[in-house]
């Protein structure tokens, strides 16, 4: 039976909009931590259960098919460049890799340090608990690197991912070049944990892992939904958010429960606190749509920098032949990490990136022609494909730091509306002048590495690439900066809105840059630390 | 006897909207391959590599048979990454691989021979490098998109965790389950592998 059967009005002490990893994280922390009742909102449908992804990755690997039927909303085709359409039970961190670095000290005080973007209100010693926290709440399998690149208070909850036969071949390699690397951080399992099998390395962790090794956050829900410790009200869209009459507090999430295309039945919730927990593209889509007359640029909006602030980075990838015998397959989505380069040197131009490495298949697959351009069938491919694989190919690849912009932005888009007759956002991401100023020492400082290596393995960089596909800007963060001072920034230092004492940004829309590492624990660690304020 | 292929689908387009003629187009396909396999069987012989053996290239075959038996169209494929946009499968290649088949007995009559399969080996492959040649064929890429129904089958055996396997000559059993435990050592070589 529907959960909107009986009534249209939910209350609640705490309602955290949206399901995804840090909205998982919030309502983990609050419900060991607090009595109150905890609802949530998730726009998307249930994902499917465990039981059923054996066969979902079947057909992903086949034909290609989303394992996750349905994970989005229609009539969401935007302008601009979206992480993912995926809106469901668990939000994109049911289809993510599961790579979980954390950010570097230098992240949190790029301005004091180098002079460049701006200084977190935050530092990474302030984060170092929640950093563990999350870490153990997800399970990460983790190996030390060396203190000065990577200090931690505790250790790793699990042992790290083993480095496969590739991987100790490659990490010798890199070695030779003076550069250190250690095994990637990973929220998948080296052993059993907390009731989840262990990884059996069979590869497919982004999108879909069959056996529940890789952390997604309907764990967390289905623990927390079996003890009766959270509702979360799925196919629920929350369109707007209204002030109470008499203060600037929040009253309500006035939202939609789908059900068939285009219509919904109205639902209301109310709470003393919201944490809009909708990642980095809706969170901010929300406060706009929240225009009133009492806050017409939107909810949180006074400073106007609301949608501001988006963020990434960008990473340059080449693939090197190396004279070794590599044996692509054998956990093929696990890398090496390097934090050797997160510093950047004094006295130079700004520069900093991590760097990994990957075993590849590149330019060593099965072919129909030969060198000769002749067409080969039968023993022919085999015994080309076998001759070209005598050595082997390391994909490498480093992110580097992308200073955020004012000008990177989400707006609203009145040219196209949701079903709802919302309008959908539109996403611009720009480079800040300096940092467009610094793209092309970056690119070639990086390819001079990547060169440096090679030769240092007597190899040959046979491939270069960029991802800059229609302004892309990966890992994506911001729209609702935090920051000490109300007039350049959205939420505090805690992810409370300057403008409003009972409303709450979580994740990757708060955070004030991107670092040069996928985001995705720092969200949770922010998310984690959010947690602990509305408790307080 | 049965109504040809062609006929079939004759029949059909004429009385059926666009969706269903698809839908039994794809069954008539699969199940008129199913009922005469010698043709893709003996393509089989002609593409894939002979260290197989017989009782090999009948399993890629039929694997290959049963990838196109379960082919839907129109199912929502992965999400991209770094875009709104959704895709979904296209139109089945089943019809247009069984039509190739029939192609390739019509060449083999041609030649004065019963069927494709009655052809030496060396005849079938110079048929089918014709045809390759003729599509500007140039790659193994994905199966679905393969323009020719012999492609299809390479592309489809290739990227199996066997065809790794025999390629390094050593157990390296891609995209299944194994203990992680073993990742560390070098993978050990496989017990028969014919050369
Ligand atoms: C293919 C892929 C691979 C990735 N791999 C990695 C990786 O290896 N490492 C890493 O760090 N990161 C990775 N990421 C990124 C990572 O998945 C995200 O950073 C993370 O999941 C974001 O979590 P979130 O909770 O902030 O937001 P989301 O996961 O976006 O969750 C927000 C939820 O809110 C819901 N919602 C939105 N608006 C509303 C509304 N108005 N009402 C109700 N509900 C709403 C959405 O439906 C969604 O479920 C990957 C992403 C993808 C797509
Ligand atoms: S390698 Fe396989 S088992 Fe391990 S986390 Fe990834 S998908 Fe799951």
């Amino acid at each position: 039976m529907s959960a909107f059967a009986k009534r249209t009005v939910i209350e609640s002490d705490v309602c955290i909009i949206g399901s995804g990893i840090s909205a998982a994280m919030v309502a983990d922390r609050l419900s060991r931590t607090m009595k109150g009742r905890i609802v949530v909102v998730e726009a998307g449908d249930e994902a499917p259960p465990l039981g059923q992804r054996y066969a979902l990755r079947e057909r992903f690997m086949e034909y290609g098919e989303n394992p996750w039927p349905n994970d989005h909303l229609d009539g969401y085709e935007m302008e601009g460049p979206l992480q993912s359409r995926s809106m469901q039970v668990g939000g994109l961190a049911m289809h993510w890799g599961g790579v979980t670095p954390r950010f570097s000290p230098e992240d949190f005080r790029t301005r004091s340090m180098f002079g460049v973007g701006t200084d977190w209100p935050i530092s990474y010693d302030e984060l170092d608990p929640f950093y563990q926290e999350a870490e153990e709440l997800m399970g990460v399998a983790g190996e030390q690197g060396p203190a000065a690149m990577d200090p931690r208070a505790k250790p790793f909850p699990m042992a790290p991912m083993p480095l496969t036969y590739n991987l100790g071949l490659l990490k010798e390699w890199t070695a030779k070049a003076g550069i250190t690397m250690w095994s990637q951080p990973v929220a998948k399992n080296s052993r059993p944990y907390s009731g989840r099998a262990e990884c059996c390395r069979n590869d497919t962790c982004s999108p879909i892992c069959p056996i529940g090794a890789k952390y997604s956050p309907d764990f967390t829900w289905s623990r927390l939904r079996a003890r009766n410790r959270v509702t979360l009200y799925p196919r629920t869209l929350v369109r707007k958010l209204v002030l109470h009459d008499g203060s600037m507090r929040i009253a309500s999430a006035q939202a939609v429960q789908r059900n068939v295309k285009g219509a919904g039945t109205p639902v209301e919730f109310r709470a003393k606190t919201f944490v809009v927990a909708a990642g980095y593209v809706w969170s901010s889509h929300l406060l706009l749509l929240s225009a009133s007359s009492r806050a017409p640029a939107g909810l949180g909006n006074r400073s106007g920098n609301v949608g501001k602030y988006l963020a990434g980075h960008r990473n340059q990838q080449a693939f090197i032949s190396l004279p070794i015998k590599l044996f692509p397959g054998i956990n093929g989505q696990h890398s090496l990490l390097s934090k050797q380069f997160m510093r950047s040197p004094v006295g130079t131009e700004y520069l900093r990136h991590d760097l990994r490495v990957w075993e590849s298949t590149f330019d060593r697959g099965p072919r129909l022609k030969g060198d000769d351009g002749a067409l080969m069938l039968g023993d022919e491919v085999m015994r080309d494909w076998r001759e070209r694989t005598r050595t082997g190919v390391a994909r490498v690849r480093a992110y580097y730091d992308v200073i955020p912009d004012r000008s990177s932005e989400l707006t609203l888009d009145p040219a196209r509306k949701n079903a709802w007759g919302d309008p959908l956002p539109r996403l611009a991401f720009r480079d800040a002048p300096a940092s467009a100023a610094l793209r092309e020492h970056s690119v070639g400082a990086i390819q001079t590495l990547f060169q440096t290596m090679a030769s240092a393995g007597g190899g040959t960089v046979i491939q270069r690439e960029e991802d800059d596909a229609r302004g892309w800007q990966d890992h994506p963060v911001g729209g609702c900066r935090m920051g000490d001072d109300p007039a350049t920034s959205v939420v505090d230092k805690w992810g409370r809105a300057h403008d409003h004492e009972n409303l709450f940004v979580v994740g990757a829309p708060t955070c004030v840059s991107a670092s040069c590492a996928n985001g995705t624990l720092t969200f949770t660690a922010l998310a984690l630390r959010t947690a602990s304020e509305i408790a307080r | 006897m049965p109504l040809s292929r062609r006929a079939f689908l004759g029949a059909l387009a004429a009385a059926m909207p666009a969706a269903v003629l698809i839908r039994h187009a794809h069954a008539a396909a699969v199940d008129d391959i199913a009922a005469s396999p010698r043709t893709l069987q003996a393509l089989g012989e002609a593409v894939l590599p002979s260290e197989l053996g017989r009782a090999g290239t009948l399993a890629a075959v039929s694997a290959f048979q049963r990838w196109i038996a379960g082919y839907r169209e129109h199912v929502e494929l992965v999400h991209g990454y770094g875009t709104s946009a959704l895709g979904t499968t296209g139109p089945t290649p089943a019809t247009k691989w069984a039509a190739q088949l029939d192609a390739l007995d019509r060449t083999a009559r041609a030649d004065g021979a019963r069927s494709f399969a009655a052809l030496p080996l060396e005849r079938r492959r110079e048929i089918v490098r014709r045809e390759l040649t003729a599509l500007k064929a140039d790659r193994i890429g994905a199966v679905g998109r393969a323009p020719h129904v012999a492609l299809a089958l390479l592309s489809h055996w290739y990227d199996t965790p066997d065809a790794t396997n025999r390629c390094y000559q050593v157990k390296i059993d891609k995209e299944n389950c194994r203990p992680l435990a073993t990742s560390a050592r070098r993978p050990l070589p496989l017990a028969q592998v014919r050369t």
